[in-house]
């Protein structure tokens, strides 16, 4: 392993003198808007780039996962994956083009996820150019319905599909640069819905109040003592309702996340929350809903794993420091198949979620040399003790 | 009216994605292609053409030879940004220093004449949001598989981008639609077939274009089109259906310089076939109004009309070219 240590730095060179056709991938991939269940273009174009870049087996499953199978030189060993989610959070109708300057790319969803669809559709081309072949087939996949309501439905079902062992895998996100996740906590997406159906008249006035509702919702979740062991939240991350400064709110939603380390204590702060949500809805006579959007369940590698301790020595051989904290990705998935995996963030970047999302191109090249030393890992043998 | 050119050499971008079939016949007719980038403050979208092209067209298909940047006088980090990517780049000023020095677009255009090496060039603005390299592909398709095109124009649907989020589905054109599309039917109907007269992408043989003068403004895209035709006639011609092009929306009153310019460059031409006769000279300010603190105030577009002659008269590029 060491051996393969000591070449990534001039890996780094390498990769940043391939820097037009990485950049033009990010670029081309990132400009075609994907948004959660219409990704169809965008899966198209990767296929059709891995396709022109060679690639011995360009295929989808039977979900529309775009698939690329670069064959090993040991058809005995099972296959490395290298994942990214497709799908990104910006609409069609937002302006797309993205600005390329010396140091940074700007645009929509460059950093979630574009990025590593670029790297991906890069990688046939960056191990031709390094004059690698590993003994494992490398399968690089972009996954679809991965955020919010696609609850991961892509990996899923491709997992779920794939009917041969794999060998380990890497899943990619744009930031940031030394990021080694390989746990991921249980948890429960969900949405609260107040409706209250409007009243005319002289009462008007005196009904409920649907954003007040749901602050009365938000007091409980405060209230609600969560344990310390396991480590258990409650993360409220979204809200909109009423409709006018001065009328009544008729309608409002709240959006939560419950996060652990245990299935368990995941479910009973789901049910406690049913409850109290089942008991304002009862004496307030409204309707009050609590929805499940997606569900994870808790699985992790230990840290003394062997392709941990791998991931983590490759990011350190790069001069920088492994950044270890939960993810709910792709990882999660891979984990629940006992399936050994990571996943790594590719550069450094600011406003991730905003249409001006932005880039750093210089510290990319680390992030991908940094892939490329935990397939190298892998495809040596540390997922097969 | 050779109404049958709409049909014979109107060309979609698509017929020539086959870029290895391009390559070949480059190779078998043993000629260079340069890419000429005539930028003004660019910084926003220089490094994306240059990247896409180099990426595509020199790293995976050796379809061109060169990309120059001939800059007008950016004084954002067009220039810095362009060289970091690789793109040779010029300031128009330091090309043939002994000449008078201009500043537009037409004068950058003559001056890539004389630094590129090609045998054909591909102009393309430097402001295209959504860069492509069918961009330059498709127009060279047409002067690489047809022996009688000289010169390759391109058009496309121009969505503009509005403000920092959505675009507008349609627009744009409206100098074409408004000034060079009546001019064309009053007097040469034939060209109102071109769909975009005015549109800044086009590709041509360093022998058609050394031997046309270069109006050094707007007029420039207006005159190669009226010179080739006078010349060669329309058959030379193609265009080719880019099919999108989203770029900067412009004002009306930064319209109405460019149709003062190009309605400047047309009727010198008419005059020159004899077409039409001005009994006095034009004037060369375009006035325009504003509303100051004063009341309302001249804003004055001084345009002397100023053209460079074919550049095949001048003895440096004779002198340069003349083993080609």
């Amino acid at each position: 392993m060491e051996k393969h240590l000591d070449k990534l730095p001039s890996f780094v060179e390498a990769i940043k003198s391939m820097k037009e056709t990485i950049i033009a991938n990010i670029v081309f991939i990132g400009q075609i808007p994907a948004p959660t269940f219409k990704e169809k273009r965008r899966a198209d174009f990767f296929m059709k780039r891995l396709a022109e870049f060679q690639v011995d087996e360009c295929t989808t499953d039977g979900y529309r996962n775009p698939i690329g199978i670069i064959r090993g030189t040991s058809p005995s060993k099972p296959p490395v994956f290298v994942v990214a989610h497709l799908d990104t959070i910006f609409e069609k109708d937002i302006d797309h083009n993205y600005t390329v300057k010396k140091r940074t790319i700007k645009g929509a969803g460059v950093l979630d996820n574009s990025l590593s669809i670029g790297i991906l559709a890069s990688l046939p081309e960056i191990f031709r150019k390094l004059n690698l072949r590993f003994e494992s087939d490398i399968v690089v996949a972009g996954v679809i319905q991965s955020l919010g309501r696609g609850n991961l439905r892509g990996i899923r079902h491709l997992l779920k599909t794939w009917d041969t062992p794999i060998r380990g895998a890497i899943c990619l996100e744009g930031v940031e640069l030394g990021r080694l996740n390989y746990y991921s906590e249980g948890m429960i997406r969900c949405e609260v819905e107040c409706d209250i159906s409007p009243t005319l008249g002289p009462l008007q006035k005196f009904k409920s109040n649907a954003i007040l509702i749901l602050n009365e919702v938000i007091n409980q979740i405060l209230e609600l003592r969560l344990p310390q062991r396991p480590r258990s939240r409650v993360i409220i991350g979204k809200i909109s309702g009423g409709s006018k400064h001065g009328t009544i709110a008729c309608k409002a939603k709240l959006g939560f996340e419950i996060q652990s380390d245990s299935d368990k204590m995941v479910k009973s702060i789901y049910n406690d929350i049913n409850d109290f949500v089942f008991d304002i809805n009862h004496q307030n006579e409204i309707e009050l809903k609590l929805k499940t959007i997606s569900n994870l369940s808790a699985a992790s590698l230990k840290y003394n794993h062997p392709l941990v301790k791998s991931a983590g020595a490759v990011i350190e051989s790069l001069g920088l420091k492994p950044i270890c904290e939960p993810s709910e990705s792709e990882l999660s998935i891979f984990l629940s198949h006992n399936i050994p995996a990571v996943t790594l963030g590719i550069t450094r970047g600011e406003n991730i979620y905003l249409e001006n999302s932005t880039m750093e191109i210089e510290p990319m090249y680390k992030g991908i040399a940094q892939i490329i030393g935990v397939i190298m890992a892998i495809d040596k043998g540390v997922c097969d003790e | 009216m050779n109404s049958n050119w709409l049909k014979k050499n109107t060309f979609h971008h698509s017929e020539f994605k086959d870029i290895n079939r391009l390559v070949e016949e480059k190779e078998r007719k043993k000629i260079k292609i340069s890419l000429c980038l005539p930028t003004l403050n660019e910084e926003k979208t220089i490094a994306k053409e240059i990247i896409i092209m180099k990426s595509e067209l020199m790293s995976r298909y050796q379809l061109l030879d060169e990309i120059v940047v001939i800059d007008s006088g950016s004084t954002d980090r067009t220039m810095e940004i362009a060289s970091s990517y690789g793109a040779d780049v010029y300031k128009a000023d330091d090309i043939l220093p002994k000449l008078e020095k201009f500043k537009g677009k037409g004068e950058n255009l003559w001056k890539a004449l004389y630094i590129t090496t090609g045998d054909i060039i591909v102009y393309l603005d430097a402001d295209i949001k959504n860069i492509h390299h069918r961009f330059v592909y498709a127009l060279v398709g047409p002067l690489l598989l047809f022996d009688n095109i000289k010169y390759c124009k391109g058009f496309y649907d121009r969505p503009i981008a509005r403000g920092k989020k959505k675009l507008r589905p349609t627009g744009g054109g409206r100098v074409t639609e408004l000034v060079i599309r009546p001019l064309f039917s009053l007097f040469f109907p034939e060209l109102t077939q071109i769909m975009q007269p005015l549109s800044g992408e086009y590709a041509g043989y360093r022998e058609l274009f050394e031997k046309i003068p270069f109006p050094i403004g707007y007029g420039i895209e207006t005159s190669i089109i009226l010179d080739t035709y006078e010349k060669w006639g329309l058959d030379v011609i193609a265009q080719v259906d880019l099919e999108r092009r989203v770029h900067r929306n412009q004002d009306t009153k930064s319209l109405g310089k460019m149709s003062f310019v190009i309605l400047k460059t047309f009727c010198k031409r008419l005059e020159k076939l004899g077409m039409a006769e001005l009994k006095s000279g034009f004037f060369n300010e375009m006035i325009q109004y504003k509303l100051g603190k004063d009341g309302y105030q001249p804003d004055i577009y001084k345009d002397k009309g100023f053209e460079r002659p074919p550049i095949i008269e001048i003895p440096e590029y004779r002198e340069k070219f003349k083993a080609i």
